[in-house]
C-alpha cells in the first residue's frame, strides 16, 4: 500500500510538472500573431539650381516613385521572417546631362533625353528574427541586395537586443556590411576625349563646334581605377522607460566606407583652366575626386512624452561628424493628435544644418592642382527646413476587411523640404498594412 | 571625452528611474509613443540620406546604394 502511495505521488508530480510546462506554452504570446502585409508608396519631386552633374550649376529636377511591399510571416511562436521588396523608378534632369549632346543645343538648364535620364533601382531585404521564450532576448540576421544601371549592392548583417528591468531597459548592438560595385559612366565629353587618345578627333567633337577655349584639353582626367565601395556600420542603441508617460532612446553608429566614394559622372570646373563650351554647355575639366575612405560618427536620441489622451509629443535630435570636415545637427518634433480612437493627425517639423566638406567648392573655384575636389552641393554648407503633416488610421481589431485581409493601419504623409541653397522638394508617402485572417 | 562623460552620467541617472510594471504601460504602449520612425517615414529618410551629408543614428539606412541622383 505504501509503495502504491509513493507511485501515485510520483505520477502526480510528473502530471503537475507536465501541466506547468503546458501552461507556460499556453501563455507564451506569439511574437507575430498572423501574416502582415505592408504596401508602401512614395512620390518625390525636387528642383534646384546646383546640379552636381554639371559642376554645381544647372537644373536638379528629379522625380521618383517607389512602390514597396513588406511581408512579415510568423514561422512559429518565436521566429519571424520578413521580406521587403521595392523599386525606385526615377527620372532625373541632371543625370540626363551626363550626355547633354543628344540635343542640338546642349544646356545645363534643360533636361536631356539621354539614356541616363531614367533608371530603376530594385531592392530586396530578407530578415529573420528570433525572440527568446521570456522575450528578453531578440536576435536578427538579414541579407539585402539592390541593383540599378550603374550600381549594385549586396549587404548582410545582424543584431542582438536585450531587455532588462521589467522590459523598461533595452540595449542593442548591430553590425551591417554593404559590398557595392560601380559600373562607372563618365561625362560624355571626357569619355569621348579619352576614347580618342586624348584628342578632339571623333565622338561629339566631330558633331559640334567648341567655343571659348577651342583647345579643350582636360589633362586631369583619368578613368577611375577603383570600382568597389564597401561600407561597414556598427550600431548601438539604448532605450529606457523613464516613467509611465515618458521614454527615451539613444543611438550611436560608427560607419566606415572605403573604395570609390566619389560619383564618376559629376563634373568639376577649375578656376585656373580656360573655359570651353558646346553651345551653352561648359565642357568638364575633370570629374569629382574624393578620398577613398570616410569615417562617420552619428549620435542620436528620441524622447517621447504622452501629454494626455489626445496628444503625444515626439522629439528627435542627432549630431553627426565625419573626417571629411562635415558636422551637422538634426532636430525634429511631431505632435500626434488623436481625433478619434482610430484616427490621428500629426503635424511635424524638422530642422537640419551642416557645415561644408573641406573638399567642396562652388562652380569654377577649385584649382587643377588640388588633390581632392567636388562641387556637389549635398556636401556644401546649408540649412534645411522640412514641414508637413500626416494622417494615421489604426484598428488593432482589423474590423475593415478586403477578402481575407483585415486593414490594421493606414498612413499618409506629406512634407515640403526647403534647402537654403535653393533646392526645393515635396514628398508624399502612403502605407497600408493588412493582417491575414487566421 | 566630454560627450562620453555626459552620456555616462545620463545612463547612471536613468538607472535611478522607477521600474514601470507591464500593467502600468498603457500610455507607453500607445502606437504614437514608439521609439522608432513610422514605416512610411522610410522614404523621407532615404531622400534625406541622399540630399544631406549626414546619415545614421535614426534606425534608417546607413550604407549601400549610391544615392547619387
Amino acid at each position: 500500500m505504501k509503495n502504491y502511495f509513493f507511485l501515485l505521488l510520483f505520477l502526480c508530480s510528473f502530471s503537475l510538472f507536465g501541466q506547468e510546462q503546458d501552461s507556460t506554452l499556453v501563455f507564451k504570446k506569439r511574437v507575430l500573431e498572423s501574416v502582415e502585409v505592408d504596401f508602401l508608396m512614395s512620390y518625390y519631386k525636387q528642383d534646384g539650381i546646383h546640379s552636381a552633374v554639371s559642376g554645381g550649376s544647372g537644373m536638379e529636377e528629379l522625380t521618383d516613385i517607389t512602390p514597396t511591399i513588406v511581408v512579415a510571416v510568423p514561422l512559429n511562436d518565436d521566429d519571424v521572417l520578413t521580406v521587403d521588396m521595392g523599386i525606385s523608378a526615377y527620372s532625373s534632369a541632371s543625370s540626363g546631362n551626363i550626355n547633354p549632346f543628344d540635343s542640338a543645343t546642349p544646356s545645363p538648364w534643360q533636361a536631356s533625353s539621354g539614356a541616363s535620364a531614367k533608371d530603376v533601382l530594385t531592392t530586396l531585404v530578407i530578415n529573420y528574427s528570433h525572440s527568446s521564450d521570456d522575450r528578453n532576448t531578440i536576435w536578427n540576421a538579414h541579407i539585402s541586395g539592390s541593383v540599378e544601371y550603374d550600381y549594385s549592392s549586396i549587404g548582410f548583417g545582424g543584431g542582438l537586443t536585450k531587455l532588462f528591468n521589467d522590459k523598461n531597459t533595452e540595449v542593442g548592438i548591430a553590425a551591417n556590411f554593404y559590398l557595392d560595385t560601380w559600373k562607372p559612366i563618365y561625362p560624355k565629353e571626357l569619355q569621348d576625349f579619352a576614347d580618342n587618345g586624348n584628342t578632339l578627333n571623333g565622338g561629339i567633337f566631330d558633331d559640334f563646334t567648341i567655343t571659348g577655349n577651342t583647345n579643350y584639353n582636360p589633362t586631369n582626367f583619368v578613368f577611375q581605377p577603383e570600382k568597389n565601395r564597401n561600407s561597414f556600420a556598427l550600431s548601438f542603441s539604448f532605450s529606457q522607460v523613464l516613467n509611465k508617460k515618458t521614454q527615451l532612446s539613444i543611438f550611436a553608429d560608427v560607419l566606415h566606407q572605403q573604395g570609390l566614394l566619389s560619383t564618376p559622372y559629376q563634373r568639376v570646373y577649375f578656376a585656373d583652366v580656360s573655359d570651353s563650351f558646346i553651345n551653352e554647355f561648359q565642357l568638364a575639366d575633370d570629374i569629382e575626386r574624393l578620398p577613398d575612405s570616410r569615417f562617420k560618427l552619428p549620435i542620436g536620441a528620441r524622447l517621447n512624452y504622452y501629454i494626455n489622451e489626445k496628444f503625444v509629443f515626439r522629439t528627435y535630435y542627432r549630431f553627426y561628424t565625419d573626417n571629411w570636415g562635415i558636422s551637422s545637427h538634426t532636430a525634429s518634433v511631431e505632435l500626434p493628435y488623436k481625433i478619434t480612437d482610430r484616427f490621428t493627425i500629426f503635424p511635424m517639423y524638422r530642422f537640419y544644418t551642416q557645415s561644408a566638406s573641406k573638399y567642396f567648392a562652388p562652380h569654377e573655384q577649385h584649382l587643377s592642382t588640388d588633390e581632392f575636389y567636388t562641387s556637389d552641393y549635398d556636401l556644401s554648407t546649408f540649412d534645411a527646413h522640412q514641414y508637413g503633416f500626416g494622417v494615421n488610421y489604426t484598428d488593432i481589431f482589423t474590423a475593415s476587411k478586403i477578402w481575407k485581409f483585415g486593414i490594421k493601419n493606414i498612413d499618409f504623409r506629406y512634407n515640403h523640404y526647403s534647402r537654403s541653397d535653393g533646392l526645393e522638394a515635396n514628398i508624399v508617402s502612403f502605407g497600408i498594412k493588412f493582417v491575414l485572417d487566421k | 571625452m566630454k560627450n562620453i562623460i555626459i552620456l555616462a552620467l545620463i545612463l547612471i541617472a536613468l538607472q535611478s528611474c522607477n521600474s514601470v510594471k507591464e500593467y502600468e504601460k498603457e500610455k507607453i504602449n500607445d502606437p504614437d509613443m514608439k521609439l522608432a520612425a513610422r514605416s512610411s517615414e522610410r522614404f523621407e529618410t532615404n531622400f534625406q540620406v541622399y540630399r544631406e551629408a549626414a546619415a545614421g543614428a535614426n534606425g534608417g539606412k546607413t550604407g549601400g546604394g549610391c544615392g547619387c541622383n
